[in-house]
């Protein structure tokens, strides 16, 4: 393959390293981001992105009243940031399609790399699976059990995983010892 | 190099949930004389929810409605709701408070979004929340028509969200708020 990250023009591999670096910021406060909302938990995702712990099934046959006395400060949100059915619509939609442009971009990096082709494949199908995983996780969660808030972890450090993978590998072989002359 | 770089800073563009204001501190600024409350769930009727829907638009989380009624001593000092809009940029909740004889008394931005908030901020300032103060049940609000003129398209759109709020709240209250059987 005549694209070879080791050999490129020098500004081919700036502009990797760019996208790396730009890459790994934003990784860097996304999980900053999900330790703020979601963290790193199984439970706390599944309390983030389960379905409320008493859901009404059916709407009653008249509407019911419920009453219950507060002070001021019951009014604080102690409650874990909690994302429902209509906001996780909107996070797939939004976010799926980023994260594939992102996989895709990674996958280009991935394809200058020397590596044997069953570890180019797998480096490629573990960008794009992540967040297959991560997002799946989420909707399982929601849909069918608490548990499945493992996946969406799961996912997580798989995107964590395989930008690192693929930064280190990629840094390593544009700036590291040359075996042949550069171009 | 800088569409890529460009498409990267577009792939960033998440948008987590902001606190504008504790919601204690929004019932404090809606609703200043109430020293104790009642909070008033409605898990809405089939025939309800839809009747609310039509008028608006709308169905609540759950279904279910909250009201919360202030009081002061033995005096009624008001009514106040949540009402959270989604829009493709991320979730804005604001707080509405009504008087004892159903007027809204004042409206606070209680929640956006992290790429929305500067956008509120700009609508707020220019005097959105300000236009909603003695508005009545069966009025249609306009707070975008308001600001329009002096701010941007993003705050305007914004402001537009917030009316739709406004309007929820309106419904909801001229609808099924029913201050006789108030505690």
């Amino acid at each position: 393959m005549s694209y070879d990250l080791r050999r490129a023009d020098i500004r081919l591999k700036w502009l990797v390293t760019c996208l790396l670096a730009t890459f790994g910021i934003a990784y860097a406060f996304g999980a900053w981001m999900v330790a703020l909302y979601a963290g790193f938990r199984p439970a706390t995702v599944a309390a983030t992105y389960g379905e409320s712990e008493m859901p009404m099934a059916m709407p009653p046959d008249s509407t019911m009243v419920l009453e219950h006395k507060m002070d001021l400060a019951d009014f604080s949100e102690t409650a874990p940031h909690r994302v429902d059915r209509d906001l996780l619509i909107q996070d797939t939609h939004v976010h799926v399609p980023m994260y594939g442009v992102i996989a895709a971009a990674l996958s280009c990096v991935v394809l200058g790399l020397s590596l044997r082709r069953g570890a180019g494949l797998a480096l490629i199908t573990l960008v794009f699976a992540a967040p297959w995983l991560d997002f799946a996780g989420m909707w399982l969660t929601k849909l069918v059990s608490p548990r499945f808030a493992l996946l969406t972890v799961a996912g997580g450090w798989a995107m964590g995983a395989g930008y690192a993978l693929i930064a280190g590998i990629a840094l390593w072989q544009m700036w590291g010892p040359q075996k042949g002359p550069s171009t | 190099m800088i569409l890529l770089l460009s498409l990267v800073t577009a792939l960033l563009h998440i948008t987590p949930t902001v606190v504008l204001m504790k919601r204690p501190d929004a019932v404090a600024a809606v609703l200043p004389d109430a020293r104790t409350f009642v909070a008033r769930e409605l898990h809405l009727s089939e025939a309800d929810a839809r009747r609310l829907h039509q008028a608006v638009d709308w169905s609540p989380e759950d279904g279910v409605l909250t009201f919360y009624t202030g009081r002061n001593g033995d005096d009624v000092a008001g009514a106040l709701m949540f009402v959270r809009v989604d829009s493709p940029h991320g979730p804005v909740e604001i707080a509405v408070g009504f008087e004892p004889r159903g007027a809204i008394r004042k409206v606070v931005v209680t929640k956006a979004t992290v790429e929305t908030k500067p956008w509120v901020l700009q609508a707020v300032r220019a005097g959105l929340t300000a236009a909603y103060e003695g508005m009545q049940a069966g009025t249609m609000p306009d707070g975008a028509g308001t600001v329009r003129a002096t701010v941007g398209s993003m705050p305007t759109y914004m402001a537009e969200r917030v009316d739709m709020g406004v309007a929820r709240a309106l419904a909801a209250y001229g609808t099924f708020y029913q201050p006789e059987l108030m505690p």
